[in-house]
């Protein structure tokens, strides 16, 4: 029989005291796997996001951003442009591996519900852009032949909505334009499934805006100060820039605010845990006072005690540790949708990613605090007078 | 600070439904109320033909519409959005409403019907055609009232035959450019009436219709 048996066998005799301590700590685990996981997968979220995206920088027209957003409370029209030449000032930059342009129009489409409704059209260069996005696969065809072509490729939401397939035609309503359909994204998980991307002087064309872009994505080469380049194109007339890598930090900093509190609340959860952890082994050591004696009267030395109540922790610690790591397992699909419930903004992909090093991390923090708990309990334990134990007992 | 929080939803908000497409009213307190004047509230209950009847209920409808499920986009999982009209406490009618293909793009076919399966309403949501004006017009919309199935049995849309004699012969393409959409506004007006009366007028045995769902 070894001292783990013998600890076990001791937990077991007060069962619902050993199983509430355990909940305890599992919950605990279960709090601190599931918030470390979260810590992960948000941040790979937001990464794998922008990257996404393709390229680290947006230029757009001075004064107007936001061109989506222009599209939506202005119904299509008061776009601001930059010039098509723009392309090259920016490309003649030693740091920029890729641009890539384009220009997003709108028509009101009266067709549309009740009221109407604004059809956008995202004019994208067809051999720049598809390099950028090269994580976008098709459901069937592929991208435009060149930028003049009357082709569109829908993302799967857009295609889904239209009953779009290759081969069919898109009309582009009031313009009266009429474009080929030869590609369906499949989805991505991004804005792109709900966009209609037409070559761009196509839409230039049809919009009557040759030479006139709404966006420049820029990607810089590996190793680049992103500071410094954003800097020098703020020096670029007209230009208002929007920096992923801002985007990003603003939005982690926030998150990392709302995860102190929480960090903070797990902690207090790991505390009240340890508390629970020392009152239940101190009650057994307590009530199995005259046993301890009678062991050390039979030889037993005080750190074979020790060893002997500090294992009952550890083995304690680690049923609870497992049963919350197991819980968090379990329920981060759960809690990633109370998570994407409650927070404004949440990037795509797993958002709770607890594998196996979180697990063994948050297994280790429970483990670790279990033993520290487990110190007084089995300090006492050790000290205990056999005589006085005894003598305890009859009385 | 909200600035590029913004910026970042615009660019990569994406809706995270993974389901096939549905057909819902866009408004649909304004929508009920306007194709039911005097109706009080509506209940709204998710349905597909994949969960009602399977396969065996596809193959019903197909037959009875006279043309397959085609494209990539009109399966057996597409969920339907039904709207239960009530007045008071009574069941006024229902709302029912199809994506359809057309020649330039989707087509999201209304109809209202009363409890005794007649059309009472027609809505054309959306369409894109270069004859949409003409096909979402009152006067193009109006000869459906009062048209039940039973009518539309005698449309053949792999055909896309009208019958010219008969109480379907009322129903015309507003202008020649307009026939191709208004052979699959038929389409969706069949197949719509068909999918009401597997839903709710006539189930088979053991297709447990949802009537429950979401008061308004």
């Amino acid at each position: 029989m070894t001292i783990y048996s013998i600890a076990y066998k001791n937990l077991l005799r007060k069962k619902t005291r050993t199983a509430l301590t355990a909940a305890g700590i599992a919950l605990s685990a279960w709090v601190l796997a599931t918030l470390l996981g979260f810590n992960r997968g948000y941040e790979n979220g937001l990464n794998r996001d922008i990257d996404n995206m393709g390229f680290q920088v947006l230029l757009t027209a001075k004064g107007c951003p936001y061109e989506a957003a222009t599209l939506m409370l202005k119904g299509g029209t008061g776009l601001r442009y930059m010039e098509e030449k723009m392309i090259r000032t920016v490309s003649s930059d030693p740091e920029v591996e890729a641009v890539t342009p384009m220009l997003m129009q709108g028509v009101f489409d009266p067709n549309k519900g009740e009221s109407g409704a604004i059809s956008a059209y995202l004019g994208v260069d067809a051999l720049t852009f598809p390099r950028m996005k090269s994580y976008l696969e098709f459901k069937q065809g592929g991208w435009f032949r060149d930028n003049t072509a009357y082709e569109a490729v829908l993302g799967y939401e857009a295609a889904e909505l239209e009953q779009r397939e290759i081969g069919d035609k898109l009309l582009i309503p009031g313009l009266e334009a009429e474009l080929l359909v030869v590609g369906i994204l499949k989805r991505s998980g991004t804005q792109d499934d709900g966009t209609i991307f037409l070559p761009i002087t196509a839409v230039q064309k049809i919009f009557s805006k040759t030479g006139k872009l709404t966006g420049l994505g820029i990607k810089v080469k590996k190793g680049t100060d992103m500071a410094a380049f954003e800097n020098k194109l703020y020096d670029l007339p007209d230009v208002q820039v929007v920096s992923m890598a801002q985007v990003k930090t603003t939005i982690m900093s926030l998150v990392s605010s709302a995860k102190v509190i929480v960090f903070a609340i797990a902690f207090i959860a790991v505390i009240i845990a340890m508390a629970g952890v020392i009152n239940t082994i101190l009650m057994s050591v307590m009530e199995r006072y005259g046993e301890i004696g009678i062991l050390k009267s039979m030889g037993a030395m005080p750190l074979d005690v020790f060893r002997l109540i500090w294992t009952e922790t550890a083995v304690l610690c680690s049923l609870g540790g497992l049963a919350g790591i197991g819980l968090s397992l379990l329920t981060a699909r759960a809690a990633e949708a109370a998570v994407r419930h409650f927070l404004p903004f949440t990037p795509n992909g797993d958002l709770i990613a607890v594998d196996a090093r979180i697990a063994a991390l948050a297994f280790g923090f429970i483990f670790a605090g279990g033993l520290l708990s487990g110190l007084y309990p089995a300090w006492r334990a050790a000290r205990v007078r056999p005589l006085e134990a005894i003598r305890g007992e009859g009385d | 600070m909200t600035k590029p929080l913004f910026v970042l939803s615009l660019l990569l908000a994406a809706a995270p439904s993974f389901a096939a497409v549905g057909c819902d009213l866009n408004d649909p307190d304004r929508d009920v109320a306007r194709l039911f004047p005097g109706s009080t509230g509506y209940k709204t209950a998710y349905l597909s033909v994949k969960t009602l009847g399977g396969g065996k209920m596809l193959a019903r409808i197909e037959a009875r519409l006279g043309d397959k499920f085609k494209g990539l986009y009109e399966t057996i999982d597409v969920p339907y959005t039904l709207y239960t009209v009530t007045k008071g406490t009574v069941t006024a009618g229902y709302i029912h409403g199809v994506n359809q293909k057309s020649e330039y793009g989707g087509t999201q076919v209304f109809l209202a019907l009363g409890t005794d399966a007649r059309i009472k309403a027609f809505y054309i949501q959306k369409l894109t055609s270069k004859a949409a004006k003409e096909l979402r017009s009152a006067a193009f919309s109006a000869p459906f009232t009062g048209l039940s199935l039973k009518e539309f049995e005698a449309y053949d849309p792999a055909a896309a035959k009208l019958p010219e004699t008969g109480p379907l012969s009322v129903l015309k393409s507003p202008s020649p450019r307009a026939r191709k959409d208004f052979l699959s506004v038929l389409r969706a007006v069949k197949k719509n009436l068909i999918l009401l009366d597997e839903f709710v007028f006539s189930p088979a045995p053991g297709a447990g219709t949802s009537a429950g769902g979401a008061a308004k």
